[in-house]
């Protein structure tokens, strides 16, 4: 395993032109390992077109990505190295899901007890000896993160992973990828579930209409983008407000009678109130979030092409 | 080697080797039921021998070689669905994901189908061992076993059948659609043969004779003259048969290795 701290995937200058459209423009990122990475970007961004490129399945029309220096179709042994879970992972519509892994296991050259290992890690074995067919859409996403793990790959790609999958799936979703990054692993994760992005990347690549918008730790995107609000209630809210101007913060009473208070801290009002001798009966501060910040950020740019 | 292996459980996996074996028994039993009535006729114990051809070596050769037309077009069909399959179900992502170079998935794919073919022909040929001889006891002609112009028939019949496997994966890539392909194929194979010899017979008639020695470029008429020897107009040695079946494959196989590179797979 390289370094901690090293990029392990790079995706300098990639560019895919499709007959009329750019799919994927100039976009260059990098994502470190021992941190779980969203891919953001609203339809239609390239999200799908750039993690095909990284994985060799598309042919970029400039530009290179790379494992630690690698092209995937260079790797070694790349099911060892790298897994993915894209999309449209798919298996022969007649084969049994547990036979779908031997014949992964059979191409990359693992042992076949990787099979049952990884049924059981993706609670998939009581329908292991069913056809591929008769699966849900959970249960197909659970055999592709199955598939990709084959190889207990110290990179993990995933295109939409949480499609199809129940809350509880999801949540157990979450933690696996967080339990992988935390053994030192890189996840890169795409997703336009922000709620649950919020919760489970600790950096964040955001892009819009084959362009890189922002990237960076999630806090950092957070901070940097739309400033974080408190909303305070008061039986005297003109006295607030007279107290908040003095601080030069935005106040703007909202529909339910509470007032929404921005560019300062929640301490900092809590303190206005007490100097001023304000009755409050609450003081909320609201975290930015990461949908609003994505919204902020691709709007305009985020009309499918 | 481990991509051959995958290939053949992909192949073992799936429903199509035993769908491919239900139909190919009834059709080989046909055959030979077939060649039973086509040479009693001719039998020395019969009388007169009509055609020169139905030499005893001749008709054991034949006989030995029951169900090589529908079983290289199964063989043909298996080859080709190994290839579609991939892009039918969507599992050339996952393939590719595991073995990116292209070119060695093409490869081994080619093995395992021409592996496939042996195995077909193992089949039949162990068929006809068992019920041949009967007939040809029947015949009064026994067994013919010891001569070895039957042998090399057999022999040559697995040539022909590891020869269609790898046309077939071959033609698998150029076809990316499933039923296109297997539509295709067949159709080719049962009736365009017949109209492409209809073609030749009367662009031979009415064009010029030399024509007719391109006949032996048609694929079917290639694995027959390969196998038995015909009697196409000048006859070419039987070794033409092989180059250009093998040619074949090769064409379409470096042709199709070349698209399989450089597509998208998404
Ligand atoms: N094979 C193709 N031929 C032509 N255009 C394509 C092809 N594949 C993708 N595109 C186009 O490229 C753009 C990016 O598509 P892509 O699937 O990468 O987006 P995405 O970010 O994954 O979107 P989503 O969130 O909807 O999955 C889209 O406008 C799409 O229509
Ligand atoms: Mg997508």
């Amino acid at each position: 395993m390289s370094g901690a701290d090293s990029a392990e995937i790079v995706v300098e200058r990639l560019t895919k032109q499709y007959r009329q459209l750019k799919a994927v423009d100039d976009l260059s990122f990098s994502v470190r390992s021992g941190r779980v990475t969203g891919f953001l970007g609203p339809n239609g961004a390239g999200k799908t077109t750039t993690l095909r490129m990284l994985l060799g399945l598309v042919a970029p029309t400039a530009g290179t990505a790379t494992f630690g220096g690698r092209r995937y179709v260079d790797l070694t042994d790349p099911v060892r190295q790298v897994g993915a879970v894209l999309e449209a992972s798919s298996a022969h519509r007649g084969r049994t899901g547990r036979n779908h892994l031997r014949v992964v296991c059979a191409a990359a050259g693992l042992p076949q007890s990787r099979v049952d290992e990884v049924l059981k890690l993706v609670g998939l074995e009581p329908a292991a000896t069913r056809k591929f067919k008769g699966y849900s859409l959970g249960m197909r996403q659970r055999l592709g993160i199955a598939t990709a793990m084959l190889g207990d790959p110290r990179v993990l790609i995933l295109d939409e992973p949480a499609n199809g999958l129940d809350p509880e799936g999801i949540r157990w979703m979450r933690d696996l990828l967080k339990g992988l990054a935390a053994e030192g692993r890189t996840v890169l994760v795409s997703s336009h579930l922000l709620g649950e992005m919020q919760l489970l990347a600790d950096d964040v690549v955001i892009v819009a209409a084959g362009r890189l918008i922002q990237q960076g730790p999630v806090e950092a995107v957070l901070g940097g983008a739309g400033t974080a609000r408190v909303r305070v209630r008061t039986p005297q809210p003109a006295e607030l407000t007279a107290a908040l101007a003095a601080l030069n913060a935005g106040v703007q009473p909202e529909s339910d009678g509470s007032l929404m208070v921005t560019g300062v801290e929640p301490a900092q009002v809590g303190n206005a109130a007490f100097r001023a001798g304000v009755e409050l009966h609450e003081l909320t501060g609201e975290r930015a979030d990461l949908e609003k910040v994505f919204l902020e950020l691709t709007a305009g740019k985020a009309d499918i092409r | 080697m481990n991509l051959v292996r995958a290939e053949l459980l992909k192949i073992r996996t799936t429903s199509l080797w035993w769908i491919f074996g239900i139909v190919l028994l009834p059709l080989w039993a046909l055959s030979l039921a077939f060649n039973w009535f086509q040479y009693r006729g001719s039998s020395p114990a019969g009388g007169d021998i009509v055609d020169d051809a139905a030499t005893p070596v001749a008709v054991a050769s034949d006989l030995y070689t029951t169900g090589q037309f529908f079983g290289i077009l199964m063989v043909l069909l298996i080859g080709a669905i190994l290839m579609t399959n991939e892009f039918f179900h969507l599992t050339a992502t996952s393939t590719f994901l595991t073995s990116p170079r292209r070119g060695q998935v093409i490869l081994a794919k080619y093995a395992a189908a021409a592996i496939a073919g042996a195995v077909v022909w193992v089949v039949l040929t162990a068929l006809n061992l068992i019920l041949v001889p009967l007939l040809l006891d029947a015949m009064e002609l026994g067994s013919q076993l010891d001569e070895t112009a039957v042998w090399r028939a057999i022999a040559l019949n697995l040539l022909a059948f590891l020869l269609w496997a790898v046309l077939g994966v071959g033609c698998g890539v150029l076809l990316r659609s499933q039923m296109a392909a297997a539509l295709t194929l067949s159709l080719l194979y049962v009736i365009g043969t017949q109209a492409i010899t209809l073609v030749f017979f009367l662009l031979t008639q009415n064009v010029a004779e030399w024509i007719g020695n391109l006949q032996v470029l048609v694929p079917v008429t290639a694995s027959q003259l390969m196998i038995s020897g015909t009697d196409l107009p000048g006859s070419p040695p039987q070794w033409v048969g092989a180059v250009v079946l093998i040619g074949y494959a090769v064409v379409t196989g470096l042709v199709g290795t070349l698209i399989t590179k450089s597509r998208d797979i998404s």
